[in-house]
């Protein structure tokens, strides 16, 4: 277990958690007159019940895999990267942009892979380039730039990228740019192994290289890693880079890779949220990139469940949100404990460099 | 002795990670009594007052008052009962001053009477610190002087110093210890941890001996001597043993074989102007040469200016003005990496801070500053093998007590995570070395050890400044000594053109011509 970098007393500890958060939910719905019992069986039958059910429990994991990347390895080197979701926006516009080409099958969607994992970057290139050299905090301008990107997409929705038929939408992505169904009926395509594969590279890249190596210096003892040769510069400036093309690619995979419009809605309704979703993703995957990956599963598993537990045990929606937040903030509070007393940390050698 | 304060029956203690810190130990703490407590580094001596302050759970075994069996939940079960511990590492608040510091935790006083109360307590006991600027920027020694004067502000029953002297100076120490001997003879229990024998000796009624998490032994103090305390504290391990003897009777040996003042200097120091965090200028001025083959040290009460200035000479800050020249080359402000490159090493005095990344595994904080050596990487990725194969080697070489290469560093104990320190940048083959409090918080047997390698360095042409604030170290290891006073260099002499007084007019900044 060490060698992966965290041992099982987190995972136990997430286990406990999980239950805590399910008894919690449990008191909610029994003090409002509703039975949890079978709402549970809904909630956990429709996601992890069948395999249909399991394949869209992975299609909702896939974007959220990516954004929580961005916010671990921001995380790792001590940063609150709050930017997922504008990036996202901006790899989103450029996966459905890259469409205006035409390209061979296959060639056409690496193409617009990469295109949107570099808008995603250069967006997140911004804020870095503030914090870097201006010492501007992360937490603020990522928050602004969520707002800029968000009505410049809504911009391009509208105007730029508008389907001439169907004005409520952007074009849908063209055939040779679609990621292929895995399994016919679902939504699962493709881009569970573009997230998945991406994790694992992060894995790689934190824990066996040197980048990595200083990354999580420069998060665990900012001074002791300047001391060591730790660029504080460098660290933003790489970190911002990698979570932005995750988060770029989140935004396309969603566009690429989901039925059946492959397109993005005007006011974004279809891709909103999932930058903010893979936060919480993120702590309950202990900011570990392999730990993201069944967090993020069983996070799909919860939306997807929803429905069925809205129908079934007839639990009007709200509750089913309420009781989905109990179970996911005490999953992830123990990470948000350990990392607020990071973040203050760092908060205070920000404050002594200047 | 019939009544007893607190006691400690077969307490054994065994960490997350398997490692057996205390085997069954039994301890009485009697009122009105200095109990010392001895050992070798991980003995286990911070992990037991650790349990009797209710920091850490016991294993097994159990706590007994008067009253009967006891357990402490926490720190604050324990201060209920008027039992308080200072730390071997800090535990304050960085961006708190002294005065709120202490205040923390003490609930009802203004700010004006804690203030008053404090002065009063600053005067009693001798540790003075200043009052209203931020710990963080203090030096070592001041804070844990506040950590110090933090528990004292409290009516302690049971005061636990754990290597309070490590960081304090000998006039310090002096004043310390008339405090807590008053402390005593109004019937307070103070236990006592310290590395030093001649310590142990002058101001413990009691003494007890750890060796490897058992109790290898207790004696009265009046009827103990130096040499049988280090018989017990490294058991039956010979060459050792008579080292230590040597030692307690003696002091650090010393040898002179340096060649000082000979060839081009390795390190050159000229007009070094440093502010410190405050502001304020904290070396006005200094210049000094070390020459290859030579130790060169540097002594005086800390906070003088040592801290700002060895930062400047290391990259961690910049000088205002001055010149800084390592081997040569005009080296001023430049990165700490730059200058390992060029060949510095650097002993940190901080280690929490500068020296080690906690989180981090034993072996992943035997490269830190060296990761992008080819040695450790190849293309970018990490080559675990030799980092750990590094690992193992300094683990080896230095006796650093570890669960194993792949422990967090932070399970060490504190006179191990020294050694790794010191272990990683004598490791580099520095051509200079700077050495800030090498063997502060060491055992006996690794304080030698690493002052070996010091003369072993020296032997081999190496230059070597170190600054400490143990003055036998200095004038027994230096072959030339400069007395450092409110950030200016007062005099300079060979240890042994140096009298008793003479040293003590240095120290406390009276210019003396050494002729
Ligand atoms: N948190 C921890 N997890 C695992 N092992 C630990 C932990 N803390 C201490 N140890 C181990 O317990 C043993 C005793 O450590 P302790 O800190 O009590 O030693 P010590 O006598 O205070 O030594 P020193 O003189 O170096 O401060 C050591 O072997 C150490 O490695
Ligand atoms: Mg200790």
């Amino acid at each position: 277990m060490r060698r992966i970098g965290v041992g099982l007393r987190p995972l136990l500890e997430s286990v406990l958690a999980g239950l805590i958060g399910l008894g919690v939910g449990a008191i909610i719905m029994r003090a409002w007159g509703y039975n949890p019992w079978p709402a549970y069986m809904a909630l956990f039958k429709e996601s992890f019940g069948s395999g249909y059910g399991l394949a869209n429990a992975l299609a909702n994991a896939t974007p959220l895999i990516l954004t929580a990347l961005t916010f671990a390895v921001g995380a790792r080197a001590g940063l609150f990267i709050i930017g997922a979701e504008g990036m996202m926006y901006m790899g989103a516009m450029a996966a459905v942009a890259a469409s205006f080409f035409r390209l061979p099958s296959g060639w056409h969607a690496l193409f617009a892979l990469l295109g949107a994992a570099l808008a995603g970057m250069v967006w997140g290139l911004i804020p870095a380039v503030l914090k870097a050299y201006r010492g501007v905090h992360e937490v603020i301008s990522t928050i602004m730039f969520n707002w800029l990107a968000h009505f410049f997409a809504f911009y391009l929705v509208a105007n730029v990228l508008v389907d001439p038929i169907r004005a409520e939408k952007t074009i849908s992505v063209a055939k040779t740019s679609r990621l292929p169904i895995l399994f016919r009926g679902t939504d699962l395509s493709f881009g569970i192994a573009v997230a998945v594969g991406l994790a694992f590279l992060f894995y790689l890249l934190l824990w066996h290289t040197v980048a990595g190596y200083e990354i999580r210096a420069a998060g665990a003892n900012p001074h002791a890693a300047r001391y060591g040769g730790v660029s504080p510069r460098r660290t933003v400036l790489l970190v911002f880079i990698l979570g932005g093309m995750a988060a770029g690619l989140a935004g396309a995979v969603e566009t690429m890779g989901r039925p059946p419009t492959y397109a993005v809605y005007s006011g974004l309704t279809n891709i909103a949220g999932f930058g903010f979703d893979g936060i919480g993703v993120a702590m309950i995957g202990r900011i570990h990139p392999l730990g993201i990956i069944p967090a993020a599963i069983f996070y799909g598993g919860l939306q997807a469940g929803a429905r069925l537990m809205q129908m079934e045990a007839k639990v009007p929606f709200e509750m089913v949100r309420a009781v989905q937040g109990a179970i996911v903030l005490a999953l992830a509070l123990p990470e948000l404990a350990r990392l607020f007393r990071v973040f203050v940390r760092r908060a205070r050698f920000q404050e002594k460099k200047t | 002795m019939a009544e007893f304060f607190l006691r400690a029956e077969r307490l054994t203690k065994i960490y997350p990670d398997g490692t057996v810190a205390l085997r069954e130990v039994d301890l009485t703490v009697h009122p009105g009594e200095i109990l010392g407590l001895l050992g070798e580094n991980g003995a286990g001596k911070t992990t037991l007052t650790k349990i009797l302050s209710g920091l850490l759970p016991p294993t097994s075994g159990r706590l007994l008052t008067p009253k009967g069996p006891i357990r402490f939940h926490s720190p604050k079960d324990a201060l209920a009962l008027g039992i308080g511990m200072v730390h071997q590492h800090f535990a304050l608040v960085d961006t708190f001053t002294a005065v709120e510091n202490v205040a923390l935790g003490l609930g009802k006083l203004s700010f004006s009477e804690l203030r008053a109360r404090l002065k009063k307590l600053m005067e009693d006991t001798g540790l003075h610190v200043p009052l209203d600027v931020p710990v963080e920027k203090l030096a070592v020694g001041e804070r844990q002087r506040v950590e110090i004067l933090k528990i004292l502000m409290r009516e302690v029953r049971l005061l636990i110093l754990d290597e309070p002297t490590s960081v304090l100076t000998p006039v310090e120490t002096a004043e310390l210890f008339k405090f807590l001997r008053n402390l005593r003879d109004r019937g307070t229990a103070v236990i006592f941890i310290t590395h030093k024998l001649k310590e142990a000796l002058a101001i413990t009624d009691r003494i007890v001996v750890l060796r490897r998490g058992r109790v290898a032994g207790e004696a009265k103090t009046s009827e103990v001597s130096a040499s049988e305390l280090a018989r017990l504290m490294v058991g039956a391990e010979v060459g050792l043993s008579r080292r230590a003897l040597e030692l307690s009777w003696e002091g650090i040996e010393r040898e002179e074989e340096g060649t000082a003042c000979q060839g081009e200097p390795s390190l050159v120091v000229e007009n070094l102007r440093v502010r410190s965090d405050t502001g304020g200028l904290a070396v006005r001025g200094v210049s000094f040469a070390v020459y290859p083959g030579e130790i060169f040290g540097i002594a005086g009460v800390e906070g003088n200016g040592q801290t700002e200035l060895v930062e400047a000479i290391c990259g961690l800050r910049r000088p205002e003005s001055g010149e800084i020249r390592l081997l040569g080359r005009n080296v001023t402000g430049l990165p700490p990496t730059a200058l390992y490159r060029r060949g510095l090493a650097h002993i940190p005095e901080d280690r929490w801070k500068y020296g080690l990344i906690l989180s981090f595994t034993v072996a992943e904080n035997s490269i830190l500053g060296r990761q992008r050596e080819n040695a450790f990487q190849r293309a970018g990725f990490l080559r675990a093998w030799a980092m750990r194969a590094h690992a193992a080697k300094l683990v080896e070489k230095f006796g650093i007590q570890t669960a194993g290469i792949s422990a967090p560093t932070k399970s060490l104990s504190g006179g191990n995570q020294q050694k790794l320190i010191a272990a990683r940048e004598l490791s580099k083959e520095p051509q200079v070395i700077v050495a800030a409090q090498p063997t502060r918080g060491l055992d006996i047997g690794a304080a030698q050890f690493i002052r070996d390698l010091l003369r072993q360095l020296r032997k081999e042409g190496r230059a070597v400044l170190l600054v400490s604030a143990d003055l036998d170290e200095v004038l027994a290891l230096s072959d030339r000594v400069a007395f450092m006073y409110e950030g200016t260099i007062v005099g300079e002499a060979r240890p042994a053109e140096l009298t008793p007084e003479k040293i003590g007019l240095l120290m406390g900044g009276v210019k003396v011509g050494s002729e």
